[in-house]
């Protein structure tokens, strides 16, 4: 058991995260909350991080009016990919069989300050994948 | 969202997309620059400028953040998480056992919130640990 250090958004976490309407918004917002309280009180920073490939399959675009609300509950800091990253994700893709973007939430994981969290819909891809990092990952389902 | 609400949250924005910077002076406890200066010699940060830029981006974000579920509760009281839903949220955050009692949470933040009104998630994680050990003992 140990505290998180980072959280990476899949496509749902967002989808829930930016609709008042949706039937998982009060559970991700309640992770959210979470790392904001621990960051109130100054314990190790919790960075929430959101894969750019991600942001282009849930449709985020920063700049859109309809995005204001998941910009700003979520305080979600790009992963922007190099070529180094891409190698990464594409081995990941291959190994777990898993979509593009999966492969990349992935990669981010791996990247981002240990422990990691995955907040996701899909758990079983995800563990498959988290299995595979360096370091591991922690997968929760929203 | 008030005006200022809305301009704090613009130039949080522009933080990743923005490279100008200002040189400013601060007036700031000797001993705090001095304990910084070893610290970053220590590996805190690669310079002591970013560690300070680090550490008041961070107060920043966590307090718009903060204000941002606020006024989004307030205009959707039913979207807010209870305390123990949060203290859930958390111990899942930590790969926390306390996870797989959601119900121990749930008394565990009914019983916190009598002796400490502000109560967070942490504190119903330390009281519900508490709950399980006399469970168990």
């Amino acid at each position: 058991m140990t505290a998180a250090a980072a959280v990476v958004l899949d496509n749902e976490a967002i989808q829930a995260l930016g609709t008042a309407t949706h039937p998982k918004h009060r559970r991700t917002l309640s992770f959210i909350d979470a790392v904001n309280q621990r960051n109130q009180r100054r314990r190790t920073p919790i960075s929430v991080f959101v894969p750019v490939a991600v942001r282009v399959e849930a449709g985020w675009d920063r700049t859109a009016p309809e995005s204001s609300l998941v910009n700003r509950l979520a305080r979600a800091r790009d992963v922007v990919q190099n070529g180094a990253a891409a190698d990464r994700a594409a081995r990941l893709r291959v190994a777990a069989e898993v979509s593009v973007v999966d492969a990349t939430v992935a990669q981010a994981a791996e990247a981002s300050p240990s422990p990691t969290v995955i907040l996701t819909s899909d758990v079983a891809d995800m563990r498959r994948l988290a299995a595979l990092l360096d370091g591991g990952a922690q997968v929760v389902r929203i | 969202m008030a005006t200022r609400e809305v301009e704090l949250f613009r130039w949080l924005d522009r933080l990743d997309r923005d490279d100008e910077s200002i040189v400013t002076s601060v007036r700031q406890p000797a001993a705090l620059r001095e304990a910084l200066r070893v610290a970053v010699d220590l590996g805190m940060d690669a310079t002591v400028n970013d560690a300070t830029v680090r550490a008041l981006r961070d107060r920043l974000e966590t307090f718009a953040q903060r204000m941002a579920l606020e006024s989004h509760y307030s205009q959707h009281p039913e979207a807010r998480p209870s305390l123990a839903e949060v203290a859930l949220a958390a111990a899942e955050l930590d790969d926390n056992p306390l996870s797989q009692e959601p119900a121990l949470l749930r008394r565990a933040a009914d019983e916190v919130v009598a002796v400490k009104p502000d109560a967070s998630a942490d504190d119903v994680l330390v009281w519900a640990a508490a709950l399980h050990s006399v469970r168990a003992s």
